[in-house]
């Protein structure tokens, strides 16, 4: 069992600076996802904390033990590659077991963690298979079992699903879910996608251009996104952000985009600033596509809408519909027996109560 | 779009199918030619170092000998078993071995580990190291002559099978190293990273997964190092005379030498036996020259 703590890192390829005064803590038995766009770092603050990349600035520790130095096979991680990373002149079975048998570890304990985890895997029957003769699924099991046998402090994960096609993807998902269940070991996990970090983390660090952009957990950075970018980043179909103008009416914010027609306003008393706007300036809104609603009155803070569909898809579950919002292209998602016809209005409700507001200058959550 | 008319397809399927057989044989034609070609000479080399000089003198180069005689071949491997004078391949081609197994062994060695220390374990200024070692591999064999004498003179080894062995090692360093780093570079990195997190160091890692996997690699390095030094003339003629000369030396002297009537017979015989170990490298590596042996490490 272990925790991880990361401060003030700092590291640089060449003139380049890949990570930005990185913070970080980790309690034990946490399951982190590190979620980012391809060259945000990610990656590389995965490497260091394994000891495959060096430091710069700043410290990595391990059991609040200060692992700088330390070689990757002394600090009691484990990891699993994108490549799978197999040997591919060994066995399964020599696959699995290559790093016990680096730890000199005796033949009946390697024995008895070969038989235990790959039947927790299902790989007990492939042990005499070289890599090649596997499938990408048994592959990506096989580097599990290799990782697990281990019985490391932290796991490391550096996007370990991308390899695979969709379905067997969700399954090794729920595979990992169940691991991470079973085991209760800190975990940190990389990736790229979205969904798998929603649905695997307790808690998600969302990262951009080297600097961890907003950690929390899932539902809190997906219902209150502390910038456009981090906004944008999680949810699909993608949160819909809108630009324009703050009006104050006496004590009554409303917000008119930039780009209105009609007068219309939308009332923003029932969000929560935490640093209120002045008259006049910009901000974004942001609202999901689920908070386009058919009418609903039971709704506490909402307003009513006119919108006209520009395109529709039914997703097979439900419909998503692009339409045109003050010269925005907005997309809601609703359920499919929505009546929707291209060009011809529909009137919605518009959930207000759990809206984003940035400004438009620092892209921050105000 | 109109339905095809049967009869008409029919027509196109035939006409395409004679147009495939006229390709096929016309390309028959062509590596027939081109084989012919290129085996002429060693088809020349061999009927003449079966016959007498009797026939040979008739001028027939092409007929077949009327007598198969293997005399001659005896007589360039072990000679007439004169007191002096007598120069056969024997002890030559036995130096050949002695010189090109440990050079081949320790190049392709050396290069390996070159090559995975360039590719998987980089530091400062490793890019430059490469490109120096490209420049090795431009290097003309004339230009290195005299610096490796006296080099060769200094540590001693001048006019011996040991010195060969560190020339041509030395020489083919560059070209190794090549090979072996331009192999390396597309094996994952990732396949190193695991294996140091599972506490392999840098010999463990090199010998227990890398050299594995390096079957195809090695086979071509092999191939070249072998047939370089084997056929090398050059470095032998220059750092080597009487005794310890490799058999290509031995070959020159021998044809060069003979006093009395040239024994083309003997000549062509001896010719084949310096070229038959180049010859069986190829026949016997090439069935490993399999590509691919990494498949399956990384995504399939």
């Amino acid at each position: 069992m272990a925790t991880l703590k990361v401060s003030n890192l700092t590291k640089n390829f060449g003139s380049t600076l890949v990570l930005k005064q990185i913070n970080l803590d980790v309690s034990d038995g946490e399951f982190i996802v590190l979620l980012g766009p391809s060259g945000c770092g990610k990656s590389t603050l995965l490497n260091i904390i394994a000891g495959l990349e060096s430091v710069d600035e700043g410290e990595i520790l391990i059991d609040d033990y200060v692992v700088n130095r330390v070689e990757p096979k002394d600090r009691n991680i484990a990891m699993v590659f994108q490549s799978y990373a197999l040997y591919p002149a060994m066995t399964v079975r020599d696959n699995v077991i290559f790093g016990l048998k680096q730890r000199k570890v005796s033949k009946e304990q390697i024995e008895k963690s070969l038989q235990h985890f790959s039947k927790m895997l299902q790989i007990d029957q492939l042990l005499d298979r070289k890599p090649a003769q596997l499938s990408g699924g048994q592959r990506q099991r096989v580097a599990m079992g290799r990782a697990l046998v281990r019985e490391p402090h932290i796991f490391l994960f550096d996007e370990p699903l991308s390899n695979l096609d969709a379905k067997l993807r969700v399954e090794m998902r729920h595979e990992i879910n169940k691991l991470h269940e079973q085991l209760g070991t800190t975990m940190i996990y990389v990736t790229h996608d979205q969904v798998e970090a929603m649905s695997l983390a307790t808690r998600i660090a969302v990262m951009n251009e080297g600097i961890i952009q907003q950690i929390g957990t899932p539902q809190k950075i997906y219902d209150q996104p502390n910038s456009v970018f981090v906004a944008d980043f999680i949810g699909s179909p993608a949160i819909n952000l809108i630009q324009g103008t703050v009006s104050k009416d006496g004590a009554a914010l409303s917000f008119i985009p930039d780009q209105q027609k009609d007068g219309d306003k939308i009332p923003l008393s029932g969000y929560s600033f935490e640093t209120e706007p002045g008259e006049g300036q910009k901000i974004i809104i942001g609202f999901r596509p689920e908070h386009i609603r058919l009418p609903d009155t039971s709704l506490k803070s909402q307003m009513q809408v006119e919108l006209k569909p520009i395109l529709i898809e039914l997703t097979g579950y439900e419909k998503e519909i692009t339409f045109e919002f003050h010269g925005n292209e907005i997309t809601g998602r609703l359920p499919r027996h929505v009546d929707a016809e291209l060009g011809k209005s529909i009137t919605f409700s518009l959930d207000l109560s759990e809206i984003s507001i940035f400004d438009s200058a620092s892209t921050m959550r105000i | 779009m109109p339905a095809a008319d049967p009869q008409q397809m029919e027509a196109v399927e035939r006409s395409s199918a004679r147009k495939r057989t006229f390709f096929r044989w016309l390309l028959f034609l062509l590596l027939g030619l081109f084989a012919i070609y290129y085996l002429a000479p060693m088809y020349v080399m061999i009927v003449t170092s079966l016959k007498t000089m009797e026939e040979i003198r008739q001028g027939n180069l092409m007929t077949l000998p009327n007598e198969i005689m293997f005399d001659s071949w005896k007589t360039a491997w072990s000679g007439r078993g004169y007191a002096a004078g007598d120069v056969f391949l024997r002890p030559f081609f036995w130096n050949s071995i002695k010189m090109v197994v440990p050079a081949v062994f320790i190049s392709t060695f050396l290069g390996a580990l070159n090559g995975y220390a360039l590719t998987k374990w980089r530091f400062k200024g490793d890019n430059l190291i490469f490109l120096l070692f490209l420049f090795g591999c431009f290097i003309p064999y004339q230009a290195i002559l005299l610096p490796m004498a006296r080099t060769l003179g200094i540590l001693g080894i001048a006019n011996s099978i040991t010195g060969l062995v560190v020339v041509h090692t030395v020489y083919g360093l560059s070209f190794t190293t090549m090979f072996f780093r331009n192999y390396y570079i597309s094996i994952p990195d990732e396949m190193i990273k695991a294996a140091r997190i599972d506490g392999a160091g840098f010999f463990k890692i090199f010998f227990k997964v890398l050299l594995p996997i390096s079957a195809p690699i090695i086979v071509v390095t092999v191939i070249w190092q072998f047939t370089g030094i084997w056929n090398d003339f050059l470095f032998g003629s220059s750092f080597s005379f009487g005794e310890a000369a490799p058999i290509q030396v031995a070959l020159n002297n021998m044809v060069l030498t003979s006093t009395s009537v040239k024994e083309y017979n003997v000549d062509m015989a001896a010719a084949f036996i310096a070229g038959i170990p180049t010859l069986l490298v190829y026949v016997f590596a090439g069935k490993y020259f399999i590509r691919g042996l990494t498949a399956g490490s990384v995504k399939g």
